[in-house]
C-alpha cells in the first residue's frame, strides 16, 4: 500500500526530535500508524479524500532528514497583530516560549505534555492520524483553565509553518481543560508560507468539565500549496457550553476532523462553520457528535462556497446513544457551486437509538437566486455588485454568529478578501 | 387486568397470519452451489447457449467478490452450499392450459393469502403472472395484453419466445458483477417476470405479479426484466408474502426497468415477506437489487414500496437518469418491528439535461428494530439544470429501536439544485392524548398517527395496494405499544 510508512523510518524520525525521549506511548503510537498507515480512500470516513499527496510529503520529509525551517519571524509578529489575544505560538511544531505571552495569562495554567497521554478523549486514541501526531509532536502543551475568563481577551493558539528550504512536516498538539465552572474563550489560527510542500498535523483535545463554557474560533488561512490535516476532540460534562466556528479559507487540502461527545446531561453545543473552494483546493470537513446522555443538544450549521476545480466534503453525523433521551440534534449544510467542475460531496447522517428525540437535518446545494439578482438590478446595482452583495450575504450567516464578537472585524476582511479570489473584480 | 390490555396481549401474541405451508411436493436440485449447479438450471430451464454462459460469467465474477458489510444490519454468515438454488412445483411438468387445470392446492394457497387470484384477476382487471416458489404456474389475460402488442411472460417463456429482446436488455441496467447478491441472482435465477410494451402503448391494465417462497431451504432468485419502448405506459404490482417458518431464508432479486424516450413505469411493491418472530427467529433476508434505467429522453421512472416483512431488507430502487429530461421519484414506507433490520434507501443519478428526481422516505421502527434510510443523489458534471428534492422522515415507536439516516450528496454540476431535510422524532404524547381524549384506542390512535405519517407515500400507491398496504401497516405495527 503507497500510503504506509515504515517503522524504520518513522523511528528514525522519532529520534531526530530534539529532547523527546522514546516513551512507551510514542512507541505505540508509532506502531499503530506504522501498522494502519494514512487512511485510504476504501475507509468510509475517508471515501472523498485522497491522502496520497500527504503520504508523499510525510516520506519525502522522512527521508530527507532536514532540519525545519527556523521560524519566520515578521510573519509571527504581523499574525499576533492582526487580532488581540493571548498568543501561544507554534512555529513548525515548536513551541516558541518567549513569544507566547497566553502562557502566562492569569487563569491560565501551562505544563509540557510530556507524556502526551489524553486526559480527554480515550476512547478516540486510535486512529491513524492522532497516532502520528502522538508519535512525533515536537512539543506537547497541556493548558488548564481556572476561573471565568469570558470577559478576557481570547488565548491564541498560532501555528505557523514554513517550507522556504524543503518539503516538511508537523506536528502540533494542545490539550485543554477548563475547570469546573471556569469559562475561556480560544481562537486558533494557522497559517504557512514557503514555495516547498508542507503537511501539517494538528490534535486538540477539549476537555469541559461540568459547568464550563468555551468560545472556540478556528481559523485556517494556509499557503495554497499546504495541506493540512487537524482533528479537535471536545468532551463535554454535565451541563457545559461549547460554541464552535470554522472558518477554511486556504489551503491546498485540508481534512477536519471535529469529534464531540456529550457525556454530561444539559451539555450543549453549537457547531458552525464555513469554507471556501477556489480552484485546486480540496476541503473536507466530517464532524460527529456523540450524544451519550440527555437531555443535551447539539447544533452544527456548516455553509460552503465553492468555485473552479475544486471538492467539497461535508460529513455531519449526529448518534444518539440508547437511553440518551432529551437529545435534540439539528445539522444543516449549505452549499453555493458557482462555476463548473466545483464539486460538493455532502452526507448529513443520523443514527438513533434513543427515543425520545428531536434531530432534523436539511441540506442544499445551489446556486445563487437569479430571482434575487434579477431584484437587486432593478434597484440599479449591476450585476457583479449584486452576486457580490448575494454571495456575502450567504457567507455572512456563519461570520455573523462569531462566538467570539470582536473577531467580526478581521473574519468579514479575511472572507471579503477571499470572495475576491472566488470571483474577482466581483467584490470591491 | 382491564379488557384492552387482555386485547393488546392477544394481538402482541398473534402469530403471522400467512404462515403456513403449501403441501405440494417440490422438484429441487440438492443444496450446493458450483458450476454444475449453474448448468443444471440452464438445462432444466432448456435455455439457450448464450444465457448459460451468461450465467456462468456471473458465477465466475461472484466466486471473485466477498459479500458486503456496509449496510447497518448485523446477521450470521450465510452459507451459500446449504441453500438449494432450484426448487418448483411437480405440476410445472405438465403446465396447465387455464385457471382451472391449475392445481387446487395451489389455488387453496391463494385463498388463504385472501387473494382469490381469479375472482381478483377479473374484478380488478390485473392479469396476475403468479410465481409460485420458482416457476411461474399461471398467466392470465394473456389474450387481451397481446392484442394490444404487450408481452407479459415469466421469464423462462421470454427466453424461449423472445431470445433477442432478453439478449439485447439483460443485464443492461444491472450488470452481472453489479454487486455480490446481483452476481448470485445472475448466476442461478430461477424466473420471474418479462415485460415489454411496444412503441406507443399505453397498458391496458396493470400488471402484477405475487411471489411466494414456499418449499425449505429454497432461495429464491427472481429475475424481472421490465421494457417500455417510446412512449409507452406501464404500471406494475409486485407483492409478496411468505409462510412461516424457522430458518432464514434468502432471496436475492433482480429487478431491471428500460424505460426508453417518452416512456413511463411506474413500479409499485408491497412487500409482507416473513420477518421472523417476536424473538427475532427465522425470517427472510431480502437482498434486492433494483434499478431502472431512464435511457430515453423526457421518461420517467416511479418506484414505490411498502416494505413491512423480511428479517433483514437491504434494498435500494434506484434510477439512472440518462435521458434529457427525465424523471426519476422513490416513495417508501419501510416499517421495522421487532428484530427486523431495514436498510433500504435509493439511488439518483443524474445524467441527462434537465433531469428530475423526488425521495420521499418513510421509516417507522418499533420494537428492538433498526431502521436505516440510506440514499445516493449524485450529479454528474454534464447533468445542467438537475433537481431533487428529498424528504426522509424517521418515526420512533419505543425505547429500543433505532432509526439512521445515511444520505449521500455528490453534486458535480453548478446548476444542480438539490434540497435534502430529515426528521426524526416519536409519536408524541399530545398526540396520543388527544386522540385517546376522544375514546380511540391506544392501538387504533397509533396506527391513526402512523397513517398520517405516511400518507404522502400512500397517496402514490395505486388503487389495488392503497388499502391493502394500510391494512399491511396495522398488522406489521401490532404490539408496538402498550
Amino acid at each position: 500500500m503507497n500510503s504506509q510508512i515504515s517503522i524504520q523510518e518513522l523511528t528514525r524520525a522519532l529520534h531526530r526530535l530534539p529532547g523527546t525521549e522514546q516513551t512507551t506511548e510514542r512507541r505505540r503510537a508509532l506502531q499503530l500508524f506504522a501498522d494502519h498507515g494514512f487512511p485510504g480512500q476504501r475507509e468510509e470516513d475517508w471515501k472523498y479524500t485522497d491522502l496520497s499527496s500527504i503520504a508523499k510529503i510525510s516520506r519525502t520529509w522522512l527521508s530527507a532528514d532536514a532540519e525545519p525551517d527556523g521560524p519566520d519571524l515578521a510573519r509571527i509578529h504581523a499574525a499576533m497583530a492582526s487580532i488581540d489575544a493571548a498568543w501561544i505560538v507554534f512555529a513548525n511544531g515548536s513551541l516558541l516560549r518567549d513569544l507566547s505571552p497566553g502562557l502566562s495569562e492569569p487563569g491560565v495554567s501551562a505544563s509540557d505534555a510530556v507524556e502526551l497521554d489524553v486526559v480527554a478523549v480515550p476512547n478516540r486514541r486510535d486512529d491513524p492520524l492522532s497516532a502520528l501526531n502522538r508519535a512525533l509532536s515536537r512539543d506537547g502543551l497541556r493548558l488548564q483553565i481556572k476561573g471565568d475568563n469570558a470577559a478576557a481577551r481570547p488565548i491564541g493558539i498560532l501555528t505557523l509553518d514554513a517550507a522556504q528550504t524543503a518539503v516538511s512536516s508537523s506536528q502540533v498538539r494542545v490539550d485543554i481543560e477548563l475547570a469546573p465552572g471556569s469559562a475561556a474563550r480560544f481562537v486558533e489560527l494557522h497559517l504557512s508560507t514557503g514555495e516547498h510542500e508542507h503537511y501539517s498535523n494538528c490534535v486538540v483535545n477539549l476537555v469541559a468539565n461540568p459547568a464550563s463554557s468555551c468560545d472556540y474560533v478556528r481559523i485556517q488561512q494556509r499557503d495554497i500549496n499546504h495541506s493540512q490535516t487537524a482533528r479537535l476532540n471536545l468532551r463535554l460534562q454535565q451541563d457545559s457550553h461549547v460554541r464552535h466556528a470554522a472558518f477554511d479559507l486556504g489551503g491546498k487540502l485540508t481534512r477536519n476532523d471535529l469529534q464531540v461527545d456529550l457525556v454530561g446531561q444539559g451539555a450543549s453545543c453549537v457547531l458552525d462553520g464555513l469554507y471556501f473552494g477556489v480552484p485546486g483546493r480540496h476541503i473536507d470537513n466530517h464532524i460527529r457528535v456523540d450524544h451519550c446522555v440527555g437531555p443535551s443538544t447539539s447544533m452544527q450549521d456548516y455553509r460552503g462556497i465553492l468555485t473552479g476545480k475544486c471538492r467539497g466534503v461535508w460529513n455531519g453525523k449526529a448518534v444518539v446513544h440508547k437511553g440518551a433521551d432529551g437529545t435534540d440534534a439539528t445539522q444543516s449544510n449549505h452549499n453555493l457551486l458557482l462555476s463548473e467542475h466545483a464539486e460538493i460531496n455532502a452526507k448529513p447522517e443520523l443514527e438513533i437509538y434513543a427515543e425520545d428525540v428531536k434531530c432534523a437535518h436539511g441540506t442544499t446545494v445551489g446556486q445563487l437566486d437569479e430571482q434575487a439578482i434579477y431584484y437587486l438590478r432593478t434597484r440599479g446595482i449591476d450585476e457583479s455588485a449584486a452576486r457580490r452583495i448575494l454571495t456575502g450575504a450567504f457567507a455572512a450567516i456563519i461570520v455573523e454568529k462569531s462566538p467570539i464578537p470582536e473577531l467580526l472585524g478581521i473574519l468579514n476582511e479575511k472572507v471579503v478578501a477571499e470572495l475576491q479570489k472566488i470571483a474577482p473584480g466581483v467584490v470591491s | 387486568m382491564s379488557v384492552e390490555t387482555e386485547n393488546l396481549e392477544q394481538l402482541v401474541n398473534r402469530r403471522y397470519a400467512h404462515g403456513f405451508v403449501t403441501d405440494i411436493a417440490s422438484e429441487g436440485l440438492p443444496p450446493g452451489l458450483n458450476e454444475d449447479v449453474v448448468r443444471a438450471i440452464s438445462a432444466l430451464k432448456q435455455e439457450p447457449e448464450f444465457l448459460l454462459e451468461w450465467r456462468l460469467r456471473a458465477y465466475r465474477q461472484w466466486l471473485e467478490m466477498t459479500e458486503p458489510e456496509w449496510a447497518h444490519v448485523h446477521y450470521p454468515r450465510i452459507d451459500y452450499n446449504s441453500i438449494s438454488y432450484y426448487s418448483a412445483p411437480k405440476s410445472d411438468k405438465d403446465r396447465p392450459q387455464s385457471l382451472e387445470e391449475v392445481d387446487p392446492k395451489l389455488l387453496e394457497t391463494y385463498d388463504k393469502l385472501g387473494i382469490p387470484l381469479h375472482e381478483r384477476a377479473r374484478l380488478a382487471g390485473v392479469a396476475v403472472d403468479a410465481v409460485f416458489d420458482s416457476v411461474s404456474v399461471a398467466t392470465t389475460f394473456k389474450k387481451k395484453l397481446s392484442e394490444a402488442g404487450v408481452i407479459f411472460s415469466s421469464f423462462s417463456d421470454a427466453v424461449r419466445e423472445h431470445p433477442a429482446l432478453v439478449k439485447k436488455y439483460l443485464g443492461s441496467v444491472v450488470p452481472q458483477r453489479d454487486n455480490y447478491f446481483a452476481a448470485l441472482n445472475s448466476a442461478v435465477f430461477s424466473d420471474g417476470s418479462f415485460v415489454y410494451i411496444p412503441k406507443g402503448v399505453r397498458c391496458p391494465m396493470e400488471l402484477s405479479t405475487y411471489f411466494r417462497i414456499n418449499a425449505a431451504n429454497t432461495g429464491q432468485f427472481e429475475r424481472t426484466l421490465i421494457i417500455a419502448d417510446e412512449g409507452s405506459h406501464v404500471s406494475y404490482l409486485e407483492g409478496c408474502t411468505a409462510p412461516m417458518r424457522d430458518e432464514n431464508q434468502l432471496h436475492a432479486a433482480v429487478v431491471e426497468l428500460v424505460a426508453l424516450d417518452d416512456a413511463e413505469i411506474k413500479y409499485s411493491t408491497v412487500q409482507n415477506w416473513y420477518p421472523g418472530d417476536e424473538n427475532g427467529v427465522g425470517g427472510i433476508y431480502n437482498f434486492v437489487t433494483k434499478r431502472g434505467d431512464c435511457r430515453g429522453t423526457n421518461s420517467k421512472i416511479c418506484w414505490t414500496q411498502v416494505e413491512t416483512g423480511s428479517a433483514i431488507t437491504w434494498k435500494y430502487p434506484s434510477c439512472i437518469l440518462r435521458g434529457d429530461n427525465s424523471v426519476g421519484e422513490f416513495y417508501s414506507v419501510a416499517v421495522a418491528n421487532n428484530y427486523q433490520q431495514a436498510d433500504t434507501g435509493t439511488k439518483m443519478i443524474h445524467i441527462g439535461r434537465n433531469t428530475s428526481s423526488t425521495i420521499v422516505s418513510k421509516g417507522i421502527s418499533a420494537g428492538h428494530a433498526q431502521n436505516a434510510y440510506r440514499g445516493l443523489v449524485r450529479v454528474m458534471p454534464q447533468a445542467s439544470s438537475a433537481r431533487n428534492h428529498t424528504q426522509c422522515d424517521s418515526l420512533l415507536i419505543g425505547k429500543d429501536c433505532g432509526a439512521h439516516t445515511f444520505p449521500y450528496m455528490e453534486i458535480r454540476n453548478p446548476s444542480a439544485r438539490i434540497e435534502h431535510e430529515a426528521t426524526t422524532s416519536k409519536i408524541s404524547a399530545d398526540q396520543m392524548f388527544y386522540c385517546r381524549q376522544r375514546g380511540i384506542s391506544e392501538e387504533d390512535a397509533v396506527n391513526m398517527i402512523v397513517n398520517g405519517f405516511c400518507k404522502e407515500v400512500f397517496n402514490e400507491l395505486p388503487m389495488e395496494f392503497a388499502v391493502e398496504a394500510q391494512a399491511l401497516l396495522n398488522v406489521s405495527l401490532e404490539g408496538a405499544v402498550g
